[in-house]
């Protein structure tokens, strides 16, 4: 639902009757996951007598989120308001591929190798990074990490990849 | 009376329980430990030491930090928590002198006058005020809690689920009149919240509603899990967004001369005395309390100052007034979360979830069943400032330090402690993705203006809305109305109404916007 309105700066498509681009395109994000939810929640029961259903307050809360939306998009068209602000690439996609590889290797790679990976991933997030000291910094933190949440705080975190193991 | 000294002896025996620890090293001698001082004293470093951080706020280290708890009995986990609250708050404050960075909305403010200090050369006078002030007001918003919370509790047993859900109502249009920018969006964060919280199953039905059959899905969004996304991830991408460096302006001089002198103590006395009164009272209301409590302090000072110039160039006002304010305000939000079981706010909202999952729900019965666990937490809010006031103030030049180290390698971190923090929850690596993607949709939000707070606050009430408001109306069989007929309900609907009024009329919406303008300025 975040990917809707593009990471590219969508101002120039659009029409000149839009005052408030940043709120037109907010309230019409809002009604498409409105209508998604009321989708979403078409199977579910609805009211049976005085009794709610499963699907009444979800539907409910739907419609009135897209009224909500429709309320933004209206104050997007008539009234004056922000552009879009500029999207940057950089930093959301490493920041995603970073957590992305983490949830992967979890599993079957252990702690000690997510969390090296990951550090490494996320730092490519920023053109300042210098690498022999964000790989000694990430060195350090993940012992810390191996240290900190199995031992110090008995969580039952695998650290070691699994084939290793056994 | 003599109940409020029971259970705040019965409390303070809690905080200060010992437990006797038998290392083997000593062949069978035993050595009392004050287990949970030590743990509140833990909670607020390492709460202090992760909200230092620039662009960490109070909801993001507590969200980060909730894991470190999991692993202790619930009583010392909620005291570390509430150690890990204060810490947080008080981390926030520091990066507000020393950095101009407010890593949450209530020390905004702060930094209007406290930057300004520390470039003067008087960082330390104006952290040793902030800890000061921050001290007394919790001292009296302690008193408070202990005194209020008895006749609440059975205030809330009067409470029926019409009464509750028109409460929440109430909560609800607080927080939207307190939030930032438009209105009609923040009702909208508040509802998207509401339909995200209804993601699992179905309370009374068992039905399975918009979880895509994804079994992760089924017990509904973690709440933590969101949190973390919106506020620390969404946050990470953000500050990148801007390039870390670029903006930090860090106060170079050493910190030294950390005792306010006479003048600037008789000068900020009356400011804490007023902030704390304020700051109690807006804390109590729900709906983000400890926000609006530091800005109506900082306003009211400049007011009433009989030179109102110096503010903005350092005054000391500025920085105690605030400062109190924001610490009792956090503090007395306390109280709608133990007597009626309502998170007034996010991070009271994430105190839930800790609640939770130590099988824990928080109301009125929890006052009455497990008395120990409430007085527990009250009494070391007490212990908790203390031990702001006597460890931090003296590490003062440790956080500094912390303060230099670069974004660049800063980030990265917090990205992978979060992971493994949402990872250990549950064991689960699709919460850790969820994160991420809510990362992206808090990205996205923060783009278009929507703040995220009061989504996570309707995601919270969510569920408890819904169940109070199926059981009001199956109650008065189907008959709307009674959310009206109810007096206290009335009550309650008539001031959340007004309220909304009120916020949507130009007069007092200028108004509000002066001073959220005044603040950014």
């Amino acid at each position: 639902m975040n990917d809707t309105p593009g990471h590219a700066p969508v101002k120039s498509i659009m029409p000149k009757w839009v005052r408030g681009p940043q709120d037109f395109v907010g309230g019409i994000a809002l009604m498409a996951i409105a209508l998604f939810a009321l989708w979403a929640s078409s199977d579910l029961q609805g009211m049976r007598g005085f009794s709610f259903g499963a699907g009444t307050a979800p539907r409910m809360f739907a419609t009135l989120l897209l009224a909500l939306g429709a309320g933004v998009t209206v104050v997007g068209v008539l009234t004056e308001g922000a552009h879009l602000s500029k999207y940057h690439w950089r930093g959301p996609l490493f920041v995603s591929l970073s957590i992305l590889s983490f949830a992967l290797t979890i599993r079957p790679m252990g702690m000690i190798f997510a969390a090296m990976t990951s550090f490494v991933i996320a730092a490519c997030g920023t053109p300042e990074t210098r690498w022999v000291e964000t790989l000694i910094v990430g060195a350090c933190l993940t012992a810390f990490c191996a240290l900190l949440f199995p031992y110090a705080l008995g969580l039952p975190l695998q650290l070691l990849p699994t084939f290793m193991i056994r | 009376m003599g109940d409020l000294f029971s259970n705040l002896g019965l409390g303070f025996g809690v905080v200060f329980n010992l437990v006797p620890w038998t290392p083997a090293f000593l062949g069978g001698a035993s050595i009392p430990i004050p287990v949970n001082i030590l743990l509140c004293l833990i909670g607020a470093l390492v709460g202090t030491l992760v909200g230092v951080l620039p662009g960490i706020g109070t909801i993001a280290t507590v969200a980060m930090l909730l894991p470190i708890t999991f692993g202790l009995p619930p009583v010392g986990a909620l005291i570390m928590l509430a150690g890990i609250y204060y810490g947080a708050q008080y981390g926030g404050s520091t990066t507000s002198i020393l950095v101009n960075i407010p890593g949450e909305a209530g020390s905004v403010v702060t930094a209007l006058d406290g930057f300004q200090m520390a470039k003067q050369g008087r960082a330390g006078p104006a952290l040793a005020i902030a800890a000061i002030g921050s001290f007394f007001a919790g001292c009296v918003a302690t008193v408070l809690i202990a005194v209020l919370g008895a006749p609440l509790t059975k205030l809330a047993l009067a409470f029926g689920p019409a009464e509750y859900f028109s409460l929440m109502v109430l909560g609800l249009i607080f927080a939207v009149v307190l939030a930032k920018g438009s209105v009609l969006k923040a009702i909208a964060m508040i509802v998207l919240g509401l339909l995200l919280s209804m993601v699992g199953s179905d309370i009374e039905t068992g039905a399975s509603r918009m979880a895509f059959n994804i079994p992760e899905l089924a017990d509904g969004l973690g709440f933590a899990t969101v949190a973390m996304g919106l506020f620390g991830f969404a946050e990470i991408i953000r500050n990148l967004d801007v390039g870390g460096e670029s903006d930090r302006e860090l106060v170079q001089q050493k910190v030294t001369g950390l005792m306010p002198t006479k003048k600037d103590m008789i000068d900020s006395t009356p400011a804490i005395l007023r902030g704390t009164v304020l700051g109690s009272i807006l804390g109590i209301l729900p709906g983000g309390g400890a926000v609006i409590a530091s800005f109506a302090a900082y306003t009211l000072e400049k007011k009433i100052s009989k030179t109102p110039q110096v503010f903005g160039r350092g005054a000391i006002q500025g920085v105690a007034a605030p400062e109190s304010a924001n610490n009792a305000a956090a503090q007395t939000s306390f109280i709608p979360l133990l007597t009626l079981g309502i998170p007034p706010n996010a991070v009271m909202a994430l105190m839930v979830g800790a609640m939770t999952i130590h099988g824990i729900v928080p109301g009125p019965q929890v006052m009455q069943k497990q008395p120990d666990l409430v007085w527990g937490m009250i009494a070391s809010m007490w212990v908790g400032n203390l031990m702001l006031l006597v460890i931090n103030l003296p590490l003062v030049g440790i956080w500094v330090r912390l303060l230099r180290v670069p974004y660049r390698l800063m980030f990265p971190s917090i990205v992978i402690f979060c992971a493994i923090g949402i990872y250990s929850v549950n064991n689960a690596p699709v919460d850790v993705i969820l994160a991420g993607a809510f990362g992206l949709v808090g990205y996205w939000l923060v783009k278009h203006d929507f703040e995220p707070a009061p989504l996570l606050l309707g995601m919270v009430l969510g569920p408890l809305m819904e169940e109070n408001l199926r059981r009001a109306l199956l109650i008065s069989r189907g008959d709307w109305s009674v959310f009206l007929t109810r007096p206290l309900s009335a009550v309650l609907m008539a001031i959340a109404a007004a309220l909304l009024v009120l916020a949507v009329l130009p007069t007092l919406r200028k108004k509000r916007d002066e001073v959220f303008v005044e603040s950014e300025n």
